[in-house]
């Protein structure tokens, strides 16, 4: 996974203030959570010289579907769809003890992990321990999860 | 929905599975896992009814099928993996008719593992005793991750179960043996993978067995014997322990002398059982059904006067492609070409062969005659023994034109 | 055309211990003769190590062969953390089972873990594709 360095170094780091942030270090930051996409750096679209550093750039923050509040991201195409995370997630555990919580498929609508053709589908995220006022840094659909498909950005 | 059905991607054989379908066709599977989807949704390459690569209906397949092994002198009669339990009792009795060497995928998979099992031999348990209460699980020669995606989160590790209602992480130690640091060894982290070398495993177990002894644990690739006694420490405290055994520790031992040997110690300091890490869906329903009607689990010849049963390596299917004693071939619910070496499995080739698949694979395009059957579980019904020898009930889920395996080997029987 | 057409690819022994992939077998689910089962099949892992005394880059062809048989497959590079120098992987598959040796020592079990090979570089040589594998 690419971090912030990594995708500063791709940047014009011009500091142009063309997307609206004070420095090019605040847009890596912002492409980073995903909150801008690589497009929104006009000279990065626009001026030959950035071309490399704009494709490099669209392939390491691949227009993910679904990120979500939480910045949770299922890489669909490494998941193999063995439900540790359903399992494991101790929401889908609270909300669904004799289903996802007992390694079964989930029955109930509250969970945040279910597999469906064989990926794993995230929904329900406002749920999640990492949101909301009393976040905590809860990993354990990431610890479990064999491939490295699921990550929080 | 609300209907479950039963994946046939692997042994597991997860039963709570939920399809959607549209046009006769399956659009959407729940809960299976990634290649359990693609079993379901079925091939792209379905395989035709031929008779010498000419396309042919079906009753005169069958005819030619039953004419093949009338003609030979010692046919054989190979797969069953991927075969419902009525076809493998069929087979058998095939088998019995025209005097055939009969044999199953578990011949060079998890068969004499099974073979100790139903002997007695080895402590076994179900899934569900796993689930509800096993916290030492060792995957020993076995990655999960990669051959059974669900075993880790419906039994072994991730669930809540009866006696183990905290969570993995509090409940239940996973362990890892194994030559290469694979997925499974991942999750089970770095304190609890233990790396050996290739063909290391007899001798791991026996220091292992030293270590359960309290004398101090030596291999002659010197693995760090601290190490050694603090996983004997962990087995020890076991309350329920499970070994689940992968075909890296079986094709590494020469005999299963060091597992016994290693299972008799933690069942005298511990309790702890075996599962061994089945394949194909129903490799061991073959073993099961084979030993009741015969008393062996596979590599058997029967005399067709008699119909007594001949056993042992010679009745093979590597030994007997290997050595060229048979002549001709039945392949149901497997594909030899691709999964035995080729330097044996390329006399098939020689031989009036026949397979019955619901696909085309490397086997069904050097067979003489090819017959499609129904995808079990999915196009036709039937029974099938999960890896833990619990008996579970396939169910249909779409119709086809195809006939259910168990159904082509009764013709074929009737018309001999 | 340079000059290391002429030059022999240097040759190493290396043994192979084949493992299980769920993303080859879910293309093999699909089908044996496609281009996904292909790609995710014939490929070797190798050593770091082995990738340079070979003299090759990640991801080119490589000739395994032995007495039991010969492919072309795709040499990648292992992402295991520890060395592993001598040691190669190949996902089980047809290409792995071109080279596993017939031997037995009567028990009726091939070495489809533990077997010898040689391989060397196949110089831009095609992947054996699955037909001609037999």
């Amino acid at each position: 996974m690419a971090n912030v360095m990594e995708i500063y170094q791709l940047l014009p780091k011009t500091n142009c203030k063309e997307c609206g942030k004070s420095t090019c270090m605040a847009f890596a930051v912002d492409l980073l959570a995903r909150k801008v996409s690589v497009d929104d750096c006009p000279p990065l679209v626009n001026d030959a010289k950035y071309k490399a550093g704009y494709e490099k750039l669209s392939e390491m923050i691949a227009p993910v579907s679904g990120v979500t509040d939480t910045g949770l991201i299922v890489h669909e195409d490494k998941c193999i769809g063995c439900g540790n995370c359903v399992v494991a997630c101790p929401v889908n555990v609270a909300n669904d003890p004799l289903g996802a919580g007992s390694g079964k498929a989930p029955t109930s609508d509250k969970v945040i992990f279910k597999v469906e053709d064989g990926v794993v589908k995230a929904r329900n995220v406002q749920e999640c321990r990492r949101f909301g006022e009393n976040r905590i840094l809860c990993v354990a659909c990431i610890d479990t999860c064999p491939t490295k498909a699921i990550e929080f950005v | 929905m609300s209907e479950y059905y039963v994946c046939t991607g692997c042994a597991l054989l997860c039963d709570d599975i939920e399809v959607e379908t549209e046009n006769s066709k399956i659009k959407t599977v729940h809960a299976a896992c990634r290649k359990g989807v693609a079993r379901m949704k079925g091939c792209s390459d379905p395989l035709e009814c031929t008779v010498d690569s000419e396309n042919a209906d079906i009753d005169f397949a069958i005819a030619k099928a039953a004419e093949i092994l009338r003609e030979a002198e010692n046919p054989l009669i190979f797969g069953h993996g991927n075969s419902s339990s009525e076809a493998q009792k069929l087979s058998i009795g095939l088998a019995k008719k025209v005097g055939a060497y009969l044999d199953d995928t578990s011949s060079f998979c998890q068969g004499p593992v099974i073979e100790a099992i139903l002997q007695d031999k080895l402590k076994t348990c179900t899934l569900d005793d796993i689930r509800h209460k096993a916290d030492v699980i060792i995957f020993w020669g076995a990655d999960p991750s990669n051959s059974h995606p669900r075993h880790l989160s419906r039994y072994s590790y991730f669930p809540r179960g009866k006696e183990r209602q905290r969570g993995w992480e509090e409940d239940r130690t996973a362990i890892c043996v194994d030559v290469r640091k694979s997925e499974t060894a991942v999750i089970c982290g770095d304190n609890r993978f233990y790396q050996i070398p290739m063909g290391g495993d007899a001798e791991f177990m026996d220091a292992l067995l030293s270590a359960l002894s309290s004398k101090v644990p030596k291999t002659s690739f010197g693995f760090d014997a601290k190490r050694i006694l603090e996983l004997a420490n962990v087995l020890k405290k076991a309350k329920f322990g499970v070994i689940c055994v992968g075909l890296g520790l079986i094709y590494s031992l020469e005999d299963l002398e060091p597992l016994f040997r290693l299972m008799d110690k933690l069942n005298e300091v511990s309790d702890f059982n075996l599962m061994p890490m089945v394949g194909q869906y129903n490799m061991r329903g073959f073993n099961h059904n084979l030993y009741e009607e015969a008393g062996y689990i596979n590599r058997v010849k029967f005399n067709s006067e008699t119909a007594d049963a001949e056993h042992g390596p010679d009745f093979s299917v590597v030994e007997a492609l290997r050595n060229k004693t048979v002549d001709a071939a039945l392949v149901i619910g497997s594909d030899p070409l691709s999964s035995l070496p080729l330097s044996v499995s390329r006399y098939l080739a020689e031989i009036p062969l026949i397979t019955i698949d619901p696909c085309r694979n490397l086997t069904s395009s050097k067979a003489k005659v090819t017959i499609p059957c129904a995808l079990g579980g999915v196009e036709s019904g039937g029974t099938a023994v999960r890896m833990d020898g619990v008996e579970v009930e396939l169910k249909k889920i779409l119709d086809t034109e195809n006939l259910p395996d168990a159904e082509i080997l009764r013709k074929i029987t009737e018309a001999i | 055309m340079g000059f290391g057409q002429f030059l022999a690819s240097p040759e190493i022994k290396l043994k192979v211990v084949t493992y299980r992939d769920v993303f080859q077998n879910t293309a093999q689910e699909t089908s044996r003769f496609g281009e996904e089962y292909e790609k995710s099949s014939a490929v070797i892992k190798l050593d770091p190590k082995d990738i340079a005394k070979l003299a090759i880059k990640d991801g080119d062809t490589v000739i395994v062969k032995n007495s039991s048989g010969r492919v072309v497959v795709k040499a990648m590079k292992s992402d295991y953390e520890d060395s592993h120098a001598g040691i190669a992987y190949m996902v089980n598959s047809p290409w792995s089972n071109s080279l596993v040796p017939d031997e037995t020592g009567g028990t009726g079990v091939p070495k489809f873990k533990n077997f010898e090979v040689t391989v060397q570089g196949a110089k831009g040589g095609k992947v054996t594709g699955i037909s001609e594998i037999f």
